[in-house]
């Protein structure tokens, strides 16, 4: 298991200060980095190293909190704590603000693209969650504010075939939001973590939802549609989401982030305690009672809490980190072989 | 005129008797001092919800007839979500606090507001 877990170069990505978050491009060939710095970094591979390509620092005027990439790889969105949310478009090497979305009352959490690329999604401390359309000419406009959750709302994230947006907050749930009618509302609300919720991710097919939280528990929930043969109880016609597994007792500290790898289905998790950790399913586990093994965990994978860890979406096992310490890591991912 | 039985009674009696009555007086004046505050804690927070929801009211009709002419497509658009959130605020049961959905309407009338703030307030 030590070895599971390999290092394949750090990189002082946002010096003196904290990285909050990295994303993969579509094509996994770029990682956007953002960070305390108030700046996004794009890194590129150039032979065995990685290079910083680009430096978008002057769209923002406090932390970047988050980036996410539009499923084109074409645009970048930024969210910050200046409580603006900044669409970067590409071109080539360099990437230009065409848009500066406002609205949010303070601190951008997180932002989101939906798969079909005409949705965005953001979330704030000012415990709102705000739907925005883009159409042909760029344009981008608010279609909804939804208030549901009671408190800061941490992260946002749309479902990867449905349109379907999750969202998790210091309130302690993750709520699912659907389009009915011209409006947004909230279709289901999963409680059961014991304290904020950081993050979350989907499984490959969209059926499993995966959330961590301060409560340094990772939990997996189940969409139930209605009439499903287990006898779960639907509410009309939205599906249901229960709570199907959870992993305690491998966390000493608040997990920060995890990632469903979609080409493997191996889980990673980033947490407070400075270490990584990797989980798959064991084979043969029942589909409605799933059990999850620990297949990694490097404790130091960093010199303080580990912030976020990301998946590449074409190169498997390669797993990016980063930290509080300001520094990005790769690694790579092998689960060894043995009886 | 009672027996000197009454009399001893009245007097032992006499503790609890005043507590009740005591007890009795308190809770009548209890009762209509509640009812005032209360009535006072209606009129304050009802006022607030009134006066806030009339701002966005008021802010919706003003909206309504500024892009009355309807010249683009986009002013169409801002005008349909404009009459979403007048229709919200008009649906909304103003006289009856024990409505269960109270806070839940209220927030997505919020919710609506800070939208079509957003809305009619960029682009041509």
């Amino acid at each position: 298991m030590k070895d599971s877990l390999v290092l394949l170069g750090r990189i002082p990505a946002h010096p003196d200060s904290r990285c909050w978050f990295l994303a993969w491009n579509p094509a996994g060939t770029l990682l956007a980095s953002c960070g305390g710095d108030r700046s996004v970094r794009i890194w590129g591979r150039e032979g065995d190293s990685w290079i910083c390509k680009s430096v978008l620092c002057e769209g923002h005027q406090r932390t970047v909190r988050k980036v996410a990439w539009s499923p084109c790889g074409n645009y970048l969105a930024s969210a910050s704590f200046d409580a603006t949310t900044c669409i970067w478009k590409k071109n080539q090497d360099d990437f230009e603000c065409v848009t500066t979305l406002e609205g949010h009352e303070n601190e951008v959490k997180s932002v989101a693209w939906a798969p079909s690329g005409n949705l965005l999604a953001t979330c704030s401390r000012d415990k709102s969650v705000w739907v925005w359309e883009v159409d042909e000419e760029d344009e981008y406009e608010c279609v909804s504010v939804l208030n549901s959750h009671t408190q800061d709302v941490k992260h946002v994230l749309w479902h990867p075939s449905q349109e379907l947006l999750a969202s998790a907050s210091y309130d302690d749930t993750v709520k699912l939001y659907r389009e009915e009618e011209d409006d947004w509302v909230c279709c289901a609300t999963l409680e059961g973590h014991e304290s904020t919720v950081w993050s979350l991710a989907f499984d490959p097919s969209g059926q499993r939802l995966a959330s961590c939280s301060d409560d340094r528990t990772v939990r997996i929930w189940r969409q139930y549609l209605p009439g499903n043969e287990q006898g779960v109880a639907c509410n009309g016609s939205d599906p249901s989401w229960k709570c199907i597994c959870t992993l305690s007792g491998f966390h000493s500290r608040t997990i920060y982030d995890i990632a469903w790898c979609q080409l493997t289905g191996a889980l990673a998790t980033a947490c407070g305690d400075d270490a990584i950790r990797v989980f798959e399913e064991d084979p043969g586990s029942d589909p409605q009672r799933p059990t999850f093994s620990l297949t990694a965990h490097l404790p130091q994978a960093h010199s303080q809490d580990v912030n976020c860890v990301a998946w590449n979406p074409k190169e498997q096992g390669l797993l990016a980190s980063c930290s509080d310490d300001g520094e990005l890591a790769f690694w790579k991912y092998q689960p060894s072989e043995g009886p | 005129m009672a027996g000197s039985q009454d009399m001893f009674d009245a007097i032992v009696m006499a503790d609890e008797r005043f507590h009740g009555e005591g007890y009795q007086e308190g809770y009548e004046e209890g009762s209509s001092l509640g009812l005032i505050e209360g009535r006072q804690h209606g009129t304050f927070h009802g006022a607030k919800i009134g006066s806030e929801i009339g701002c966005y009211q008021g802010f919706a009709f003003a909206w309504r007839c500024l892009l009355h002419s309807c010249a683009t497509e986009k002013d169409s658009k801002k005008m349909k979500v404009l009459e979403s959130l007048i229709g919200m605020i008009q649906k909304f049961p103003f006289d009856d606090p024990t409505y269960d959905k109270l806070h839940e309407d209220l927030d997505r009338i919020r919710g609506k507001f800070k939208q079509v703030r957003v809305r009619v307030s960029f682009g041509s």
